[in-house]
């Protein structure tokens, strides 16, 4: 166990905190934060239940908006969506929305509020392939509205990235937990380390099930051609899930290279230099003024110390020494670490599941359904564009509706 | 630095400024006045002292606040009754005062249970070196209702104190009123009758405060159960000056010294104060919240207002404003003030609009586009609640008209 990294980065709010960054709001009418989430979450309206010493409905707001909202109100990049179009940046800055719906989803726990409700049962049956977000997302709504759900995880715990790539300072395995509990008290039927194509298939699946929705997202970390089978090289994705399996517990390069500047780089960037890594450097190929990372990500490296170079696009390689090219200018940029990690992109793995795939996404149609069949997609592979935690929300709440017209309820 | 003369006569006694210590916990003993001297008020109103038969016996926890959203304090609730402490140790702790402090003015604020017990009080406090007294004749938390706010509101009891205080002592005195009493001027004027020379105003307003929903009981809680009690602070500003307003206003009151008391903090509540008529101030709830500190910005807020004003002696400040408060039946009624919206500073908040539509009169419009108001003037009556509640003060006010066939010179207006 490593405390340091388990321990949250951000403080969050404590109720005289909460209570007056509630009261810097400006209580707008028509208000644009609540028209920026994905997710449709309503923070004008529980915001003003914070500024009303109303906390409990402050929770039900978020809490029947989305099934998953004490996580999102951690990862999510704000600065984004809500808090972009917060117009208290007129004065100074905006609200700070999602460490309030943090204090908010954090008292709905501790005073063990149960605002999801399972619905009066119809006998469909509903099989969910995979465990992140958005199957989690997908899972609570149809047991909200009474319909039987299966979930099929191939690793032995539920939540998919949230479990294996989210370091813990951005989200706990407790809140995670949590979270997950919430949605099996609902009644859903859960199966870990099965496989479909091994333990079980996908005609068995498709067969026994009124509906079976692949939400199996981008779980693998891209290898690019140069890197291929090189040891000094492992995956971003790969390394997180060792680091957040053992509770930080791992031990870590001195000297690493990391390749990639987006969100997943920024994680594995802090998380390296919050276990001991002395020098770890980033080399980007967008520049800094096209950043991919979400802010709160890149101050959180920056803060760390992590080194970041911009706009380079590695050329060769050989052993551990990378050389790199810049875009615009003649630069070059020579680089030997102990450990050189890849952070740029990942891809999915749908062995088995019968599905086709075009530039990285299910050919569905907009409806998220695979031609006339009982087979849905959702999360990172579906049509949506959103790939982010809030975006596989979305994309649950948009899939619900065409699967609840194709089983013929409303 | 800015350097004003803030000294000031009241009842033929000079204060080298206005600011006192109101009765109350902030002067309960020689080493708080002596601090509060010290750090710059003119005045202590020594906690009130009572007959040597009373004893008090106080109740814990006795306060309690009342907060909004992120402000606390805006009123504050207290239970404490008079100085706990015994006759002879006040009396000592006043004549130690008086020695030490000479040029400061020390009052004495006493409350007898009877005629005899009033007139003995005064001449005991005379007799230790008091400057001047006050008649608490309004506290509302005293556990005999021969005493406190009760006789407040009993203008001949009052008067039959006040003669008592005044066969006892030649010290100037002033009558301190209580405010749960819906005409004051009766009970302001039965005290000047009776020989009052001067009038503090206004002691704390009866109150519940805030309940514990739980346990179903007024807070503080004392053993489950709570009483009502003197409220106080900013919130009661506006009913101090109200009664200072009205008494000033009453011709046969209109040359009374005052000095006003009810949630004074800045040295614009103090303004405000004198420029309703008092002379002098006191204070307490700002004391027991931030410290006798705050007399400094008192003083220095007040010496720069002079200085903005050209005024050289506070007295001339004192009652500017009676003469602008008139019945409302006499107001004029003639125009309408429309809001003007500074489109640079507004930042589409549409709070405006929120308020014009719920509380007013349905003339804001809000572009859901742009998120800029704009006011319908057919419909607006120029009430400027949206002035009021706009985060960014982009509202202020605009065009003038003058409602149809009204005789009003538009430039003449003051507004």
């Amino acid at each position: 166990m490593n405390s340091k990294y388990l321990k949250s980065l951000d403080e969050g709010f404590s109720y005289q905190t909460l209570k007056l960054e509630a009261s810097r709001c400006l209580l707008c009418h028509d208000a644009p934060c609540s028209k920026e989430c994905p997710a449709g979450t309503d923070p004008a309206k529980f915001i003003r239940s914070v500024r009303f010493d109303n906390l409990k409905g402050a929770a039900e707001t978020i809490r029947e908006n989305n099934p998953l909202g004490a996580i999102c109100a951690r990862v999510c990049p704000t600065e984004k969506y809500c808090q972009k179009g917060c117009l208290r940046s007129g004065i100074d800055k905006p609200i700070d929305i999602g460490n309030i719906q943090r204090y908010v989803t954090d008292f709905e726990q501790k005073t063990n509020m149960k605002i999801l409700k399972k619905g009066v049962e119809n006998n469909k049956r509903i099989a969910i392939v995979g465990s992140g977000p958005s199957g989690l997302s997908l899972a609570a709504l149809l047991l909200r509205d009474g319909y039987k759900v299966d979930m099929y995880e191939k690793e032995s715990k539920l939540g998919g990235y949230l479990r294996c790539g989210i370091p813990a300072y951005r989200l706990s395995n407790e809140v995670l937990d949590y979270e997950i509990q919430r949605i099996i008290d609902l009644g859903l039927n859960y199966h870990t380390n099965t496989t479909i194509g091994k333990d079980i298939t996908m005609y068995e699946l498709k067969t026994y099930f009124d509906v079976v929705v692949i939400a199996v997202g981008y779980s693998k970390g891209k290898i690019l051609e140069m890197f291929k089978d090189n040891p000094y090289v492992e995956t971003a994705v790969d390394y997180l899930k060792r680091i957040k399996e053992n509770d930080g517990n791992v031990l870590v390069d001195d000297n690493v290279l990391v390749i990639g500047g987006g969100d997943v780089s920024m994680d594995i960037c802090t998380s390296l230099k919050i276990l001991g890594s002395t020098n770890v450097t980033a080399v980007v190929y967008e520049e800094l003024f096209e950043f991919k990372a979400s802010k709160k990500e890149l101050e959180d490296a920056r803060k760390h110390d992590v080194t970041i170079i911009d706009g380079y696009v590695p050329t060769s390689v050989h052993n551990n020494t990378v050389n790199f090219k810049h875009r615009r200018l003649p630069y070059d940029l020579t680089m030997t670490a102990d450990k050189i990690i890849l952070a740029v992109g990942q891809t999915y793995d749908v062995e088995n599941l019968d599905l086709k795939i075009d530039k990285n996404e299910a050919i569905t149609k907009t409806n998220y359904q695979i031609d006339d069949s009982n087979v849905f997609v959702i999360g990172d592979i579906s049509i949506n564009k959103e790939k982010t935690v809030v975006g596989s929300v979305k994309s649950a709440k948009e899939a619900l509706y065409y699967i609840k017209q194709y089983l013929g309820g409303k | 630095m800015v350097n004003k003369d803030l000294s000031i006569e009241f009842l033929n006694v000079k204060f080298e400024n206005p600011f006192c210590l109101s009765s109350s916990p902030v002067g309960n003993c020689y080493e708080m006045c002596k601090k509060a001297y010290e750090v710059g008020f003119a005045g202590v109103v020594f906690k009130t002292i009572g007959p040597e038969s009373y004893y008090i016996d106080e109740v814990s926890p006795r306060f309690d606040k009342l907060d909004k959203e992120c402000t606390d304090f805006i009123g504050f609730k207290n239970m404490e009754q008079i100085a706990e402490h015994p006759l002879q140790e006040n009396l000592n702790d006043l004549k130690r005062l008086k020695a030490e402090f000479p040029n400061k003015v020390l009052i004495a604020s006493i409350m007898g249970n009877d005629e005899k017990t009033w007139e003995e009080l005064a001449k005991l406090v005379e007799e230790a070196g008091a400057d001047m007294i006050e008649m608490n004749l309004s506290c509302p938390q005293m556990t005999s209702h021969a005493m406190g706010s009760d006789v407040g509101t009993n203008p001949e009891l009052c008067k039959k104190y006040c003669q008592a205080v005044k066969r006892g002592s030649k010290l100037p005195m002033m009558a301190k009123m209580t405010p749960n009493i819906t005409n004051m001027n009766v009970v302001a004027k039965a005290c000047l009758d009776g020989g009052a020379d001067g009038i503090s105003a206004i002691n704390t307003i009866k109150s519940i405060c805030n309940l514990d929903i739980d346990k179903f009981v007024g807070l503080p809680i004392i053993d489950g159960k709570s009483s009502i009690s003197g409220y106080s602070g900013k919130a009661i500003k506006p009913v101090a000056l109200r009664f200072i307003q009205q008494m000033k206003s009453d011709p046969e009151l209109k040359d009374v010294e005052i000095s006003g008391i009810g949630g004074i903090e800045t040295w614009i509540d103090a303004v405000e104060f004198i420029l309703l008529g008092s002379s002098t101030l006191q204070m307490t709830t700002s004391v027991m919240q931030y410290g006798y500190r705050i007399v400094e910005d008192l003083k220095n807020g007040l010496m720069h207002y002079m200085e903005d004003k050209h005024v050289d002696k506070l007295k001339d400040l004192v009652g500017l404003a009676n003469k602008n408060i008139i019945p409302a039946e006499n107001l004029n009624r003639d125009y309408i003030v429309y809001p003007h919206i500074d489109e640079d500073k507004c930042i589409g908040c549409g709070r405006c609009y929120i308020s014009c539509f719920d509380g007013a009169h349905q003339a804001m419009q809000f572009d859901k586009k742009t998120r800029k108001p704009h006011c319908d003037e057919d419909k607006c009556v120029g009430c400027l609640l949206c002035s009021l509640v706009c985060p960014v003060l982009a509202i202020s006010k605009g065009k003038i008209k003058v409602k149809d066939n009204r005789k009003c010179e538009i430039k003449n207006l003051i507004i």
